[in-house]
C-alpha cells in the first residue's frame, strides 16, 4: 500500500453513466480484485476517499472504470486531463489464479464489471458472461469481446443486448454444459453473488466473490465494512474484498 | 525549539499530535505507511473486558464535511490486546494510551486494573457508554455517577487518567470539573456529536444502527468551543479531538486552551496526515519564534 499523485489523462463516458479514467501513477503492481481509495478533491467535501477497483495497470497507467452514483463519483466524472488527485493503493486481496485443469468462468453483474474485466485480461482464458439492464448500460464491448481465448456473453434484462434476461440465468446454462471442474469469479449486486454461491454448490464448482460494503479507510482501521463469514467478523476492505463464496453468511 | 508537551509528571508527549481512538485500529495499519515513532502518542481503539462484536452495517455514512460512524465499539478484549497489539506498538519510541470502556463501573475498574502494566503510557476512558445498571443513561452524563466512576478508576490504576467526555450535555463544563474532582489527569474534548442519517427514497436510517457519532471537519468549530469552555473551568490539560485535519487546527485548539490533539477522521482520508501536521505544526513554532508549545496553550487573545 503505498499513497501516489494520480494525474487524469482521459476520462470518457463509455456507457450510461459509466466512465473509463486513465490515470498516470506511479502505482505499485497490483491483483485483480484489488482496489485503491482515490481522494478526488482537495477540500472537505467530500469528506472520505472512494474505493475503486483497478481495472489495468501498464507502467505508470492505470485505469478505472466507475458509474456516477453520488456525489463523489460525480465530481470524478468531471475531470479533466491534467487534474491531480491521491490514490492510495492497492489495497485488499485480489482473486486466485485459476488451476491449470480448471475452466474460468468470469461473471459480472452491473457495476461489478471492473475486477472481474481485470482477471479476464489477466488469465485470457475462459468464459465470461456480462449482465446489465439494456444495452446502453454495457461498456467497452468491443474491448471485452476481443479478449484472447475468453468466450464473452452478454444478458440484459430489457433484452436490448445479447440474451434476454439475467446473468444468473446464463451461468446455469454454461454450468450444465461444462463437464471440467469449475471456478467461478464473480461480482455484482448481493442478490446475484448469492445465487451464483448457491449455484456453485450445486454444480461442485469452487467460488470467489469480491464484495462491496460502505468503506471509510479502506485499509482495514474503521472497521466499518464488515461481513459475516462461517467463521468470523470480516472486514471487507482488508481481509476482502474477495472472499471464497461458500464461507460468506448472506443477510437475509 | 521544543514541541513537546508535558501531560502529567509521568507522562510527557514528544509533541502534541496523537492518533484518535478508533481511526487508528492498534497501529499496524499505520505503521506500514509511516514511522508511529513520529507521533506524539497512539490512543488505541477503545477497548471492553470481553471482546465486542459491533453493530450491524451499514456502519458508516458520510455527510457534509464529515462522516457519522455506528461502529458499536468493536474491539478484540483486553486480553487480547495485551498479549496480541500491545508488544507490537511497544517497540515504538511514542507514548502508548490506551482508550477502554466498561457497562458498568465494576468493569471499568476491572478494566482499569488489568490495563495497569508495563508499557501502556496512560489510560483513556470513554464514558460515552450507557450504564446498563441505571436504565442505559450514559456515565458521562451526571455528574456525580462521572466523579464516582472517575474516582474508583483512578484509585484502581496508576496510569495517568485522561476522560474523554460526552459532548452533548447542558454543561460541559460541570462534567469537567466533576472527572477532575474524581482525580482525572486529562481530559479529553469531546467523543462523537450524536447524530443520524435517512434515505428518503427507501424512507429508512442509512446505519444499521439507526443513530451514531458524527466526526470530521463538521464538528471542529463546536469543538473548539468545548475545548475553550473546558479549559477555562479545569486546571488539569486537556487533549482536543474533533475535526482536526491540519496544522493550523492544532494550532488553532492549543490557542483555544488544549495541551495536545489527537486526529481521527482526517487519517482515515489521509492516512499520512500526521507526518505533515507535525512538521507544519513545527514549522510554525519557529517561524513565530517560539521555543515551547506552552506559549501557545490557552494563549487566544480576547481583549
Amino acid at each position: 500500500m503505498k499513497e501516489r499523485e494520480a494525474v487524469v489523462q482521459d476520462n470518457r463516458e463509455v456507457a450510461t453513466d459509466t466512465f473509463l479514467m486513465t490515470l498516470a501513477c506511479d502505482f505499485p503492481p497490483f491483483t485483480p480484485g484489488q482496489f485503491l481509495m482515490l481522494r478526488i478533491n482537495s477540500t472537505c467535501d467530500p469528506f472520505l476517499r472512494r474505493p475503486l477497483a483497478i481495472l489495468s495497470l501498464k507502467g505508470d497507467s492505470l485505469e478505472i472504470l466507475y458509474k456516477v452514483k453520488g456525489s463523489g463519483t460525480s465530481l470524478l466524472a468531471g475531470k479533466r486531463p491534467g487534474d491531480v488527485m491521491s490514490a492510495l493503493g492497492p489495497l485488499g486481496n485480489g482473486f486466485s489464479t485459476p488451476g491449470q485443469d480448471e475452466e474460468a468462468i468470469y461473471i459480472a453483474g452491473g457495476t461489478g464489471l471492473p475486477p472481474i474485466l481485470a482477471l479476464a485480461e489477466k488469465v485470457r482464458r475462459g468464459r465470461l458472461i456480462i449482465g446489465a439492464f439494456g444495452k446502453n448500460d454495457i461498456p467497452l464491448w468491443n474491448r471485452i469481446s476481443s479478449i484472447r481465448d475468453v468466450s464473452v456473453q452478454a444478458t440484459t434484462e430489457d433484452g436490448s443486448f445479447g440474451k434476454k434476461g439475467l446473468a444468473t440465468e446464463a451461468l446455469k446454462d454454461l454450468l450444465h454444459e461444462i463437464s471440467r471442474p469449475s471456478i467461478i469469479y464473480a461480482c455484482g449486486p448481493e442478490g446475484m453473488l448469492r445465487e451464483i454461491t448457491e449455484q456453485a454448490r450445486m454444480f461442485g464448482a469452487r467460488c470467489e466473490v469480491s464484495l462491496e460494503e460502505y468503506m471509510a479507510c479502506g485499509f482495514g482501521v474503521c472497521s466499518a465494512c464488515v461481513v459475516k463469514t462461517s467463521e468470523d467478523s470480516r472486514k471487507v476492505c482488508a481481509q476482502g474484498p474477495v472472499f471464497d463464496a461458500f464461507s460468506i453468511k448472506w443477510r437475509d | 525549539m521544543d514541541i513537546s508537551v508535558r501531560i502529567t509528571p509521568s507522562l510527557t508527549l514528544k509533541n502534541p499530535v496523537l492518533s484518535a481512538s478508533g481511526t487508528f485500529a492498534y497501529g499496524e495499519e499505520f505503521s506500514r505507511l509511516f514511522d508511529l515513532s513520529l507521533l506524539g502518542g497512539v490512543v488505541t481503539k477503545g477497548l471492553s473486558l470481553l471482546p465486542k462484536e459491533g453493530n450491524p452495517t451499514p456502519r458508516i455514512c458520510e455527510t457534509s464535511s464529515g462522516l457519522i460512524n455506528a461502529i458499536g465499539l468493536e474491539n478484540i478484549g483486553a486480553d487480547a490486546f495485551i498479549a496480541e497489539k500491545l508488544p507490537f506498538l511497544r517497540q515504538f519510541d511514542t507514548s502508548i494510551v490506551v482508550n477502554f470502556f466498561g457497562t458498568s463501573e465494576e468493569e471499568y475498574v476491572l478494566m482499569a486494573e488489568k490495563l495497569d502494566i508495563e508499557g501502556i503510557s496512560a489510560l483513556e476512558m470513554n464514558v460515552s457508554c450507557p450504564n446498563i445498571k441505571k436504565g442505559g443513561i450514559e456515565f458521562g452524563k451526571d455528574p456525580h455517577v462521572l466523579r464516582r466512576l472517575t474516582a474508583n478508576v483512578r484509585s484502581a490504576t496508576s496510569k495517568p487518567l485522561f476522560v474523554k467526555l460526552s459532548p452533548m450535555v447542558t454543561q460541559i463544563g460541570e462534567m469537567a470539573l466533576a472527572a477532575q474532582e474524581g482525580g482525572a489527569d486529562a481530559l479529553t474534548c469531546a467523543n462523537t456529536f450524536p447524530a443520524m442519517a435517512i434515505n428518503e427514497k427507501t424512507c429508512r436510517p442509512i446505519l444499521g444502527n439507526v443513530t451514531g457519532g458524527l466526526s470530521g471537519p463538521a464538528i471542529k468549530p463546536i469543538a473548539l468551543k468545548i475545548v475553550w469552555e473546558v479549559s477555562k473551568q479545569a486546571c488539569i490539560p486537556v487533549i482536543a479531538s474533533g475535526g482536526i485535519t491540519t496544522w493550523r487546527d492544532v494550532v488553532q485548539f492549543l490557542l483555544a486552551g488544549a495541551s495536545a490533539v489527537e486526529i481521527g477522521s482526517a487519517s482515515l482520508r489521509d492516512p499520512l496526515c500526521f507526518t505533515e501536521i507535525i512538521r507544519g505544526f513545527a514549522d510554525y513554532m519557529r517561524e513565530k519564534g517560539l521555543k515551547s508549545v506552552s506559549e501557545l496553550i490557552g494563549k487566544l487573545k480576547t481583549d
